[in-house]
Protein backbone atom coordinates (compact mmCIF):
# COMPACT_ATOMS: atom_id res chain seq x y z
CA UNK A 1 0.00 0.00 0.00
CA UNK A 2 0.76 3.53 -0.10
CA UNK A 3 0.74 6.26 1.96
CA UNK A 4 1.53 10.15 0.60
CA UNK A 5 4.51 9.48 -0.75
CA UNK A 6 5.87 5.97 0.77
CA UNK A 7 5.58 2.81 -0.61
CA UNK A 8 4.37 0.29 2.34
CA UNK A 9 4.53 -3.41 1.04
CA UNK A 10 1.59 -5.38 2.08
CA UNK A 11 3.63 -8.69 3.39
CA UNK A 12 6.48 -7.15 5.33
CA UNK A 13 6.35 -6.93 8.93
CA UNK A 14 7.39 -3.13 10.21
CA UNK A 15 8.93 -1.95 13.46
CA UNK A 16 8.15 1.51 15.16
CA UNK A 17 11.86 2.78 14.19
CA UNK A 18 10.71 2.09 10.64
CA UNK A 19 12.97 -1.09 9.69
CA UNK A 20 11.24 -4.29 7.84
CA UNK A 21 11.30 -7.95 8.12
CA UNK A 22 10.70 -10.05 5.33
CA UNK A 23 10.83 -13.69 6.55
CA UNK A 24 12.65 -16.14 4.49
CA UNK A 25 12.34 -19.35 6.13
CA UNK A 26 14.33 -19.67 9.60
CA UNK A 27 15.97 -16.72 8.65
CA UNK A 28 14.95 -12.71 8.05
CA UNK A 29 16.13 -10.08 5.87
CA UNK A 30 15.88 -6.55 7.48
CA UNK A 31 16.33 -3.35 5.69
CA UNK A 32 14.88 0.81 6.50
CA UNK A 33 11.44 1.85 5.62
CA UNK A 34 10.88 3.85 2.00
CA UNK A 35 9.30 6.36 4.53
CA UNK A 36 13.04 6.21 6.48
CA UNK A 37 15.07 6.42 3.24
CA UNK A 38 12.95 9.44 1.97
CA UNK A 39 13.61 10.99 5.61
CA UNK A 40 17.34 10.84 5.97
CA UNK A 41 17.63 11.46 2.14
CA UNK A 42 21.03 10.76 0.35
CA UNK A 43 22.86 7.84 2.20
CA UNK A 44 25.94 8.18 1.46
CA UNK A 45 27.23 5.57 4.12
CA UNK A 46 26.38 2.07 5.70
CA UNK A 47 27.78 0.25 8.46
CA UNK A 48 26.04 -3.08 9.81
CA UNK A 49 27.39 -5.43 12.46
CA UNK A 50 29.70 -8.36 11.51
CA UNK A 51 28.54 -11.40 9.82
CA UNK A 52 27.66 -13.44 13.22
CA UNK A 53 27.11 -11.05 15.39
CA UNK A 54 24.48 -11.36 17.80
CA UNK A 55 21.67 -8.93 17.84
CA UNK A 56 19.02 -8.55 20.30
CA UNK A 57 15.27 -6.70 19.52
CA UNK A 58 15.53 -3.16 19.02
CA UNK A 59 19.15 -2.78 19.87
CA UNK A 60 21.59 -0.94 17.61
CA UNK A 61 22.93 -3.33 14.59
CA UNK A 62 24.65 -0.37 12.59
CA UNK A 63 24.83 3.14 11.27
CA UNK A 64 23.44 5.00 8.65
CA UNK A 65 25.15 7.95 7.04
CA UNK A 66 23.80 10.98 5.20
CA UNK A 67 25.38 14.03 3.76
CA UNK A 68 24.58 15.62 7.00
CA UNK A 69 23.83 13.50 9.53
CA UNK A 70 24.20 10.11 11.40
CA UNK A 71 22.03 7.72 12.37
CA UNK A 72 21.31 4.10 14.12
CA UNK A 73 20.05 1.52 12.73
CA UNK A 74 17.80 -0.92 15.49
CA UNK A 75 17.19 -4.49 14.87
CA UNK A 76 13.83 -5.23 14.44
CA UNK A 77 14.69 -9.07 15.28
CA UNK A 78 16.42 -11.62 17.86
CA UNK A 79 18.72 -13.21 16.45
CA UNK A 80 22.63 -13.89 14.26
CA UNK A 81 23.05 -11.92 11.80
CA UNK A 82 24.32 -14.25 8.71
CA UNK A 83 25.10 -11.98 5.77
CA UNK A 84 25.33 -8.33 5.61
CA UNK A 85 24.53 -7.14 1.97
CA UNK A 86 28.21 -6.23 0.90
CA UNK A 87 27.25 -4.15 -2.26
CA UNK A 88 25.98 -1.17 0.29
CA UNK A 89 29.91 -0.11 0.94
CA UNK A 90 30.39 1.03 -2.88
CA UNK A 91 26.77 1.64 -3.13
CA UNK A 92 25.04 2.76 -0.47
CA UNK A 93 22.69 4.73 -2.50
CA UNK A 94 20.88 1.50 -2.86
CA UNK A 95 19.35 1.97 0.22
CA UNK A 96 17.42 5.52 -1.46
CA UNK A 97 16.81 3.62 -4.71
CA UNK A 98 15.43 0.15 -3.75
CA UNK A 99 14.94 -0.15 -0.11
CA UNK A 100 12.92 -3.25 0.14
CA UNK A 101 15.18 -4.88 -2.80
CA UNK A 102 18.61 -4.08 -3.30
CA UNK A 103 19.21 -1.67 -0.43
CA UNK A 104 18.51 -5.50 2.47
CA UNK A 105 21.48 -4.67 5.34
CA UNK A 106 21.33 -7.78 7.01
CA UNK A 107 20.32 -11.76 7.20
CA UNK A 108 19.35 -12.70 10.56
CA UNK A 109 19.02 -16.06 11.65
CA UNK A 110 16.15 -16.16 13.95
CA UNK A 111 16.26 -16.83 18.05
CA UNK A 112 12.31 -16.38 18.23
CA UNK A 113 10.05 -14.65 15.96
CA UNK A 114 7.28 -15.17 17.40
CA UNK A 115 8.24 -13.57 20.36
CA UNK A 116 9.76 -10.53 18.16
CA UNK A 117 6.27 -10.43 16.08
CA UNK A 118 4.90 -9.39 19.26
CA UNK A 119 6.33 -5.87 19.12
CA UNK A 120 6.49 -5.46 14.80
CA UNK A 121 3.34 -4.09 13.52
CA UNK A 122 1.36 -5.16 9.94
CA UNK A 123 1.71 -2.83 7.06
CA UNK A 124 -1.59 -1.66 7.59
CA UNK A 125 -0.65 -0.73 11.83
CA UNK A 126 2.41 0.73 9.83
CA UNK A 127 0.62 2.76 7.66
CA UNK A 128 -1.75 4.18 10.53
CA UNK A 129 1.86 4.92 12.78
CA UNK A 130 3.28 7.05 9.06
CA UNK A 131 0.25 8.54 8.95
CA UNK A 132 0.10 10.26 12.80
CA UNK A 133 3.68 11.21 11.54
CA UNK A 134 3.28 13.07 8.59
CA UNK A 135 0.22 15.81 10.35
CA UNK B 1 4.00 34.71 16.59
CA UNK B 2 6.13 32.28 17.88
CA UNK B 3 9.96 32.50 17.35
CA UNK B 4 9.70 29.14 15.35
CA UNK B 5 7.01 30.21 12.74
CA UNK B 6 9.22 33.47 11.36
CA UNK B 7 9.15 32.54 7.38
CA UNK B 8 11.01 34.31 4.52
CA UNK B 9 8.63 36.12 1.31
CA UNK B 10 9.75 32.90 -0.26
CA UNK B 11 7.98 30.31 2.02
CA UNK B 12 5.31 29.06 -0.14
CA UNK B 13 8.23 28.41 -2.67
CA UNK B 14 9.82 26.80 0.17
CA UNK B 15 6.98 24.57 1.61
CA UNK B 16 5.70 23.63 -2.39
CA UNK B 17 9.23 22.35 -3.31
CA UNK B 18 11.80 21.59 -0.05
CA UNK B 19 11.86 19.60 3.27
CA UNK B 20 11.66 22.32 6.11
CA UNK B 21 14.05 22.53 8.71
CA UNK B 22 13.21 25.41 11.81
CA UNK B 23 16.81 27.22 11.52
CA UNK B 24 17.70 30.20 14.01
CA UNK B 25 13.61 30.58 14.54
CA UNK B 26 13.21 30.52 10.46
CA UNK B 27 11.36 27.62 8.69
CA UNK B 28 14.17 27.29 6.01
CA UNK B 29 14.15 24.76 3.33
CA UNK B 30 16.99 22.19 3.88
CA UNK B 31 16.59 20.68 0.17
CA UNK B 32 15.05 21.08 -2.80
CA UNK B 33 16.25 17.86 -4.96
CA UNK B 34 18.61 17.12 -2.68
CA UNK B 35 22.33 18.06 -1.05
CA UNK B 36 24.27 16.29 -3.60
CA UNK B 37 22.85 18.03 -6.51
CA UNK B 38 21.85 21.42 -5.52
CA UNK B 39 25.94 21.24 -4.10
CA UNK B 40 27.11 20.14 -7.76
CA UNK B 41 24.85 22.90 -9.39
CA UNK B 42 26.51 25.79 -7.33
CA UNK B 43 30.21 23.97 -8.06
CA UNK B 44 29.50 23.29 -12.26
CA UNK B 45 26.84 25.97 -13.24
CA UNK B 46 24.31 28.29 -10.50
CA UNK B 47 22.43 28.12 -7.53
CA UNK B 48 19.79 30.50 -5.80
CA UNK B 49 19.59 30.20 -2.33
CA UNK B 50 16.67 32.52 0.17
CA UNK B 51 19.57 33.82 2.66
CA UNK B 52 16.38 36.16 3.69
CA UNK B 53 17.25 34.87 7.08
CA UNK B 54 20.13 36.63 8.10
CA UNK B 55 20.84 39.80 9.83
CA UNK B 56 21.11 43.05 8.47
CA UNK B 57 21.67 46.78 9.94
CA UNK B 58 22.38 49.78 8.51
CA UNK B 59 24.63 51.97 10.29
CA UNK B 60 24.88 55.94 9.45
CA UNK B 61 26.32 59.24 10.84
CA UNK B 62 28.94 61.10 10.72
CA UNK B 63 31.00 58.78 13.55
CA UNK B 64 29.91 55.63 11.53
CA UNK B 65 33.67 54.86 10.22
CA UNK B 66 34.85 55.27 13.69
CA UNK B 67 32.18 53.19 15.51
CA UNK B 68 32.91 50.44 13.36
CA UNK B 69 37.01 50.77 13.51
CA UNK B 70 36.27 50.49 16.99
CA UNK B 71 33.67 47.35 17.36
CA UNK B 72 34.82 45.19 14.18
CA UNK B 73 38.65 43.86 13.93
CA UNK B 74 39.23 45.10 10.16
CA UNK B 75 40.23 48.45 9.06
CA UNK B 76 36.84 50.20 7.87
CA UNK B 77 38.66 53.28 6.72
CA UNK B 78 39.89 51.56 3.66
CA UNK B 79 36.81 50.77 2.20
CA UNK B 80 35.50 52.85 -1.28
CA UNK B 81 31.95 53.24 -1.40
CA UNK B 82 30.51 50.50 -2.71
CA UNK B 83 32.79 48.16 -1.36
CA UNK B 84 32.79 45.30 0.90
CA UNK B 85 35.12 43.43 3.50
CA UNK B 86 34.60 40.37 5.38
CA UNK B 87 35.16 41.25 9.47
CA UNK B 88 34.71 39.55 12.77
CA UNK B 89 33.53 42.02 16.26
CA UNK B 90 34.90 40.24 18.91
CA UNK B 91 34.54 40.50 22.87
CA UNK B 92 37.28 42.03 25.14
CA UNK B 93 38.86 38.56 25.63
CA UNK B 94 39.53 38.64 21.83
CA UNK B 95 36.89 35.80 21.17
CA UNK B 96 34.43 36.25 18.24
CA UNK B 97 30.99 37.91 18.75
CA UNK B 98 30.21 36.88 15.05
CA UNK B 99 31.11 37.64 11.45
CA UNK B 100 29.78 39.38 8.88
CA UNK B 101 30.44 41.56 5.69
CA UNK B 102 30.72 45.25 6.08
CA UNK B 103 29.73 47.30 2.57
CA UNK B 104 30.33 51.21 2.33
CA UNK B 105 26.97 52.04 0.90
CA UNK B 106 28.19 55.93 0.82
CA UNK B 107 30.49 58.09 2.81
CA UNK B 108 28.86 58.02 6.50
CA UNK B 109 26.31 54.72 5.53
CA UNK B 110 27.12 50.96 6.01
CA UNK B 111 25.60 48.02 5.80
CA UNK B 112 26.59 45.12 7.99
CA UNK B 113 24.72 41.11 7.23
CA UNK B 114 25.17 38.73 9.96
CA UNK B 115 24.34 35.49 11.17
CA UNK B 116 21.06 34.67 11.70
CA UNK B 117 21.69 32.89 14.31
CA UNK B 118 23.04 35.75 16.28
CA UNK B 119 20.62 38.68 15.14
CA UNK B 120 19.56 40.17 18.09
CA UNK B 121 22.79 39.75 20.08
CA UNK B 122 24.89 41.54 17.57
CA UNK B 123 22.35 44.38 17.18
CA UNK B 124 22.17 44.65 21.10
CA UNK B 125 25.69 45.07 20.96
CA UNK B 126 25.93 47.27 18.09
CA UNK B 127 23.60 49.51 20.04
CA UNK B 128 24.92 49.20 23.21
CA UNK B 129 28.57 49.87 21.87
CA UNK B 130 26.97 52.87 19.48
CA UNK B 131 26.40 54.87 22.68
CA UNK B 132 30.03 56.90 22.60
CA UNK B 133 29.33 57.89 19.07
CA UNK B 134 27.29 59.98 16.97
CA UNK B 135 25.72 56.86 15.00
CA UNK B 136 22.24 55.64 14.64
CA UNK B 137 22.02 51.43 14.28
CA UNK B 138 18.55 50.75 12.66
CA UNK B 139 18.17 47.25 12.13
CA UNK B 140 16.52 46.38 8.30
CA UNK B 141 15.87 42.52 8.71
CA UNK B 142 12.65 42.53 8.25
CA UNK B 143 12.66 45.30 5.05
CA UNK B 144 15.31 43.21 2.74
CA UNK B 145 14.73 40.20 0.92
CA UNK B 146 17.82 38.29 0.58
CA UNK B 147 19.36 36.08 -2.80
CA UNK B 148 22.55 34.42 -3.28
CA UNK B 149 22.88 33.72 -6.58
CA UNK B 150 26.17 31.18 -6.64
CA UNK B 151 28.26 29.75 -9.18
CA UNK B 152 30.37 29.89 -12.30
CA UNK B 153 27.14 30.90 -14.09
CA UNK B 154 25.98 33.10 -11.24
CA UNK B 155 27.15 36.51 -13.42
CA UNK B 156 25.58 35.90 -16.61
CA UNK B 157 22.13 34.03 -15.22
CA UNK B 158 22.18 37.74 -12.66
CA UNK B 159 22.83 40.00 -15.91
CA UNK B 160 19.37 38.69 -17.40
CA UNK B 161 17.18 40.33 -15.15
CA UNK B 162 19.95 43.37 -13.70
CA UNK B 163 19.81 46.66 -15.07
CA UNK B 164 23.90 47.63 -14.00
CA UNK B 165 26.51 46.47 -15.87
CA UNK B 166 27.40 43.27 -13.71
CA UNK B 167 31.24 42.61 -15.18
CA UNK B 168 32.00 45.76 -13.64
CA UNK B 169 31.60 44.98 -10.03
CA UNK B 170 34.42 43.07 -9.08
CA UNK B 171 34.82 41.00 -6.27
CA UNK B 172 33.96 42.19 -2.83
CA UNK B 173 32.18 45.32 -4.72
CA UNK B 174 28.36 46.31 -4.98
CA UNK B 175 26.46 48.45 -7.00
CA UNK B 176 22.94 49.72 -7.37
CA UNK B 177 21.00 47.93 -10.00
CA UNK B 178 17.06 47.33 -10.69
CA UNK B 179 16.18 43.70 -11.13
CA UNK B 180 13.24 42.59 -12.78
CA UNK B 181 12.19 46.30 -12.29
CA UNK B 182 12.97 46.43 -8.67
CA UNK B 183 14.87 48.29 -6.76
CA UNK B 184 18.17 46.70 -5.73
CA UNK B 185 21.61 46.22 -4.41
CA UNK B 186 24.03 43.17 -5.11
CA UNK B 187 27.42 42.99 -3.81
CA UNK B 188 29.92 40.10 -5.33
CA UNK B 189 30.20 38.13 -2.27
CA UNK B 190 29.21 34.60 -0.92
CA UNK B 191 29.53 31.72 1.21
CA UNK B 192 30.32 29.11 -1.49
CA UNK B 193 33.68 29.77 -2.20
CA UNK B 194 32.32 30.09 -5.95
CA UNK B 195 32.01 33.32 -7.76
CA UNK B 196 28.31 35.14 -7.31
CA UNK B 197 26.27 37.51 -6.48
CA UNK B 198 24.41 38.25 -2.66
CA UNK B 199 21.24 39.90 -4.04
CA UNK B 200 18.91 42.72 -1.89
CA UNK B 201 15.72 43.55 -2.37
CA UNK B 202 14.93 46.91 -1.03
CA UNK B 203 11.99 47.81 0.65
CA UNK B 204 9.99 44.59 0.78
CA UNK B 205 9.05 43.70 3.95
CA UNK B 206 7.33 40.09 4.79
CA UNK B 207 3.57 41.26 4.59
CA UNK B 208 4.16 42.86 1.44
CA UNK B 209 6.34 39.92 -0.39
CA UNK B 210 5.67 40.24 -4.00
CA UNK B 211 8.54 42.06 -5.21
CA UNK B 212 10.64 39.26 -3.60
CA UNK B 213 8.64 36.45 -5.08
CA UNK B 214 9.19 38.53 -8.19
CA UNK B 215 13.18 38.74 -8.17
CA UNK B 216 13.07 35.31 -7.19
CA UNK B 217 11.25 34.22 -9.99
CA UNK B 218 12.89 36.03 -12.72
CA UNK B 219 16.46 34.47 -10.98
CA UNK B 220 14.97 31.40 -11.31
CA UNK B 221 14.05 31.74 -14.89
CA UNK B 222 16.95 33.56 -16.12
CA UNK B 223 19.18 30.64 -14.66
CA UNK B 224 17.20 27.79 -16.84
CA UNK B 225 19.32 27.72 -19.26
CA UNK B 226 22.31 27.66 -17.37
CA UNK B 227 20.53 24.79 -15.54
CA UNK B 228 19.98 26.70 -12.19
CA UNK B 229 18.88 25.12 -8.90
CA UNK B 230 17.46 26.04 -6.34
CA UNK B 231 19.41 25.51 -3.31
CA UNK B 232 18.69 24.53 0.64
CA UNK B 233 20.52 24.77 3.78
CA UNK B 234 22.14 22.10 3.15
CA UNK B 235 23.64 22.75 0.72
CA UNK B 236 25.27 25.98 1.73
CA UNK B 237 27.02 24.11 4.73
CA UNK B 238 28.18 21.69 2.86
CA UNK B 239 29.69 24.19 0.31
CA UNK B 240 31.03 26.45 2.61
CA UNK B 241 32.92 23.63 4.15
CA UNK B 242 34.95 22.68 0.87
CA UNK B 243 35.52 26.21 0.93
CA UNK B 244 37.01 26.54 4.35
CA UNK B 245 34.67 29.34 5.14
CA UNK B 246 33.60 29.30 9.51
CA UNK B 247 30.40 28.58 10.38
CA UNK B 248 29.22 30.42 13.64
CA UNK B 249 28.72 27.99 16.55
CA UNK B 250 30.97 25.20 15.28
CA UNK B 251 34.10 26.34 14.47
CA UNK B 252 34.08 30.00 15.68
CA UNK B 253 32.19 31.63 18.72
CA UNK B 254 32.87 33.53 21.66
CA UNK B 255 35.66 30.85 23.43
CA UNK B 256 37.70 31.10 20.32
CA UNK B 257 39.81 34.05 18.64
CA UNK B 258 40.48 34.95 14.81
CA UNK B 259 44.16 34.52 15.47
CA UNK B 260 43.11 30.36 16.37
CA UNK B 261 40.74 30.26 13.63
CA UNK B 262 42.92 31.75 10.52
CA UNK B 263 40.84 34.72 10.37
CA UNK B 264 44.19 37.12 10.63
CA UNK B 265 43.92 38.34 7.91
CA UNK B 266 41.13 40.70 9.27
CA UNK B 267 42.30 41.68 12.49
CA UNK B 268 44.47 44.81 11.92
CA UNK B 269 46.29 45.91 15.33
CA UNK B 270 47.59 48.82 13.78
CA UNK B 271 44.49 50.53 14.31
CA UNK B 272 44.22 52.85 17.55
CA UNK B 273 41.65 51.01 19.54
CA UNK B 274 39.46 48.01 18.96
CA UNK B 275 37.18 45.77 21.45
CA UNK B 276 39.53 42.94 21.87
CA UNK B 277 42.72 44.43 20.30
CA UNK B 278 44.36 44.53 23.65
CA UNK B 279 44.01 40.85 24.22
CA UNK B 280 45.09 39.42 20.42
CA UNK B 281 48.04 41.44 20.94
CA UNK B 282 49.16 39.65 23.31
CA UNK B 283 48.20 36.66 21.61
CA UNK B 284 50.06 37.42 18.92
CA UNK B 285 52.90 38.37 20.55
CA UNK B 286 52.94 35.09 22.41
CA UNK B 287 51.94 32.67 19.95
CA UNK B 288 48.45 30.97 19.93
CA UNK B 289 48.03 27.42 21.16
CA UNK B 290 45.66 25.67 18.90
CA UNK B 291 44.47 26.30 15.02
CA UNK B 292 41.69 25.76 12.98
CA UNK B 293 43.19 23.05 10.11
CA UNK B 294 41.13 20.51 7.28
CA UNK B 295 40.75 17.42 7.45
CA UNK B 296 40.57 15.11 4.55
CA UNK B 297 39.65 11.80 5.59
CA UNK B 298 42.32 8.96 3.43
CA UNK B 299 40.08 5.96 3.60
CA UNK B 300 36.22 5.34 2.40
CA UNK B 301 33.98 5.44 5.59
CA UNK B 302 31.85 6.96 7.91
CA UNK B 303 32.52 11.30 7.58
CA UNK B 304 33.89 13.34 10.59
CA UNK B 305 31.92 14.98 12.63
CA UNK B 306 31.39 17.40 15.52
CA UNK B 307 33.01 16.75 18.81
CA UNK B 308 34.89 13.62 17.69
CA UNK B 309 38.24 14.01 18.90
CA UNK B 310 41.69 13.93 16.54
CA UNK B 311 44.02 12.10 17.84
CA UNK B 312 47.72 11.61 17.24
CA UNK B 313 49.09 8.88 19.98
CA UNK B 314 47.20 11.28 22.13
CA UNK B 315 44.08 13.54 22.28
CA UNK B 316 45.53 16.70 20.31
CA UNK B 317 42.17 18.26 19.13
CA UNK B 318 38.72 17.90 18.02
CA UNK B 319 36.52 18.39 14.87
CA UNK B 320 34.16 21.66 14.51
CA UNK B 321 32.12 20.61 11.21
CA UNK B 322 32.42 17.42 9.37
CA UNK B 323 30.78 16.14 6.04
CA UNK B 324 30.46 14.10 3.38
CA UNK B 325 31.93 16.46 0.48
CA UNK B 326 30.06 15.58 -2.76
CA UNK B 327 32.85 17.21 -4.94
CA UNK B 328 35.68 15.18 -2.96
CA UNK B 329 33.16 12.37 -2.25
CA UNK B 330 35.14 11.60 0.95
CA UNK B 331 34.88 13.19 4.55
CA UNK B 332 36.54 16.34 5.29
CA UNK B 333 36.42 18.37 8.17
CA UNK B 334 37.35 21.21 10.46
CA UNK B 335 39.33 21.29 13.49
CA UNK B 336 41.08 22.82 16.49
CA UNK B 337 43.99 20.91 16.78
CA UNK B 338 47.54 21.82 18.85
CA UNK B 339 49.61 24.31 17.07
CA UNK B 340 52.24 22.11 16.75
CA UNK B 341 50.04 19.60 14.35
CA UNK B 342 48.79 22.13 12.31
CA UNK B 343 51.00 21.07 9.56
CA UNK B 344 49.85 20.27 6.16
CA UNK B 345 50.63 16.87 4.90
CA UNK B 346 50.71 15.98 8.68
CA UNK B 347 48.32 12.54 9.13
CA UNK B 348 46.02 12.11 12.29
CA UNK B 349 43.47 10.15 13.52
CA UNK B 350 39.98 10.99 13.96
CA UNK B 351 37.89 8.91 16.79
CA UNK B 352 34.34 7.88 14.66
CA UNK B 353 32.36 5.49 17.04
CA UNK B 354 34.67 2.81 17.90
CA UNK B 355 36.75 3.56 15.10
CA UNK B 356 40.40 5.75 14.39
CA UNK B 357 39.98 6.90 10.90
CA UNK B 358 43.01 8.45 9.28
CA UNK B 359 43.31 11.84 7.84
CA UNK B 360 45.45 14.07 6.22
CA UNK B 361 45.90 18.35 7.16
CA UNK B 362 45.41 20.16 4.29
CA UNK B 363 45.25 23.80 3.14
CA UNK B 364 41.88 25.75 3.11
CA UNK B 365 39.64 25.06 0.32
CA UNK B 366 39.37 21.42 0.28
CA UNK B 367 39.12 21.40 -3.49
CA UNK B 368 41.76 22.63 -6.30
CA UNK B 369 41.09 26.42 -6.56
CA UNK B 370 42.76 26.22 -10.27
CA UNK B 371 39.68 24.07 -10.73
CA UNK B 372 36.82 25.22 -8.65
CA UNK B 373 35.51 28.54 -6.74
CA UNK B 374 36.20 32.22 -7.84
CA UNK B 375 39.97 31.95 -9.02
CA UNK B 376 39.19 28.98 -11.40
CA UNK B 377 41.29 28.83 -14.27
CA UNK B 378 38.13 29.46 -17.02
Amino acid sequence: MRVSDYEIPDKLHYSKEHEWVRLEGKEAVVGITDYAQKQLHEIVYVEVQKEGSEVKQFQTMGTLESVKSVSDVYSPVTGKITKVNKELTDSPELLNEDPYEKGWLAKINLTDFKKDMEKLLTAQQYADYIKTKET
Amino acid sequence: MSKAERVTHLYQFHKQNAKIVEFAGFQMPIWYKGIIPEHMAVRTRVGIFDITHMGRVIISGAKSEAFLNYVITNDASVLTPLSAQYSVMCNESGGIKDDFVVSKLEQERFLMVYNAANREKDYQWLVQNAKAFEVKVEDVSDNIAMFAVQGPNAQPTLQKVADADLSKIERFKCGWTKLAGVDGFVSRTGYTGEDGFEVFVWNTPLADPESAIKVWNAIMKAGEEFGIEPCGLGARDTLRLEAGMCLYGNDIDETITPLEAGLGFVVKLKKDSFIGRDALSKQKAEGIKRKRVGLRMLEKGPSPRPQQEVWKDSKIGYVTSGTFSPLLECGIAMAYVGVEHAVEGGTVAVKVRDKDLKAEVVRFPFYDPTKYGYARQK
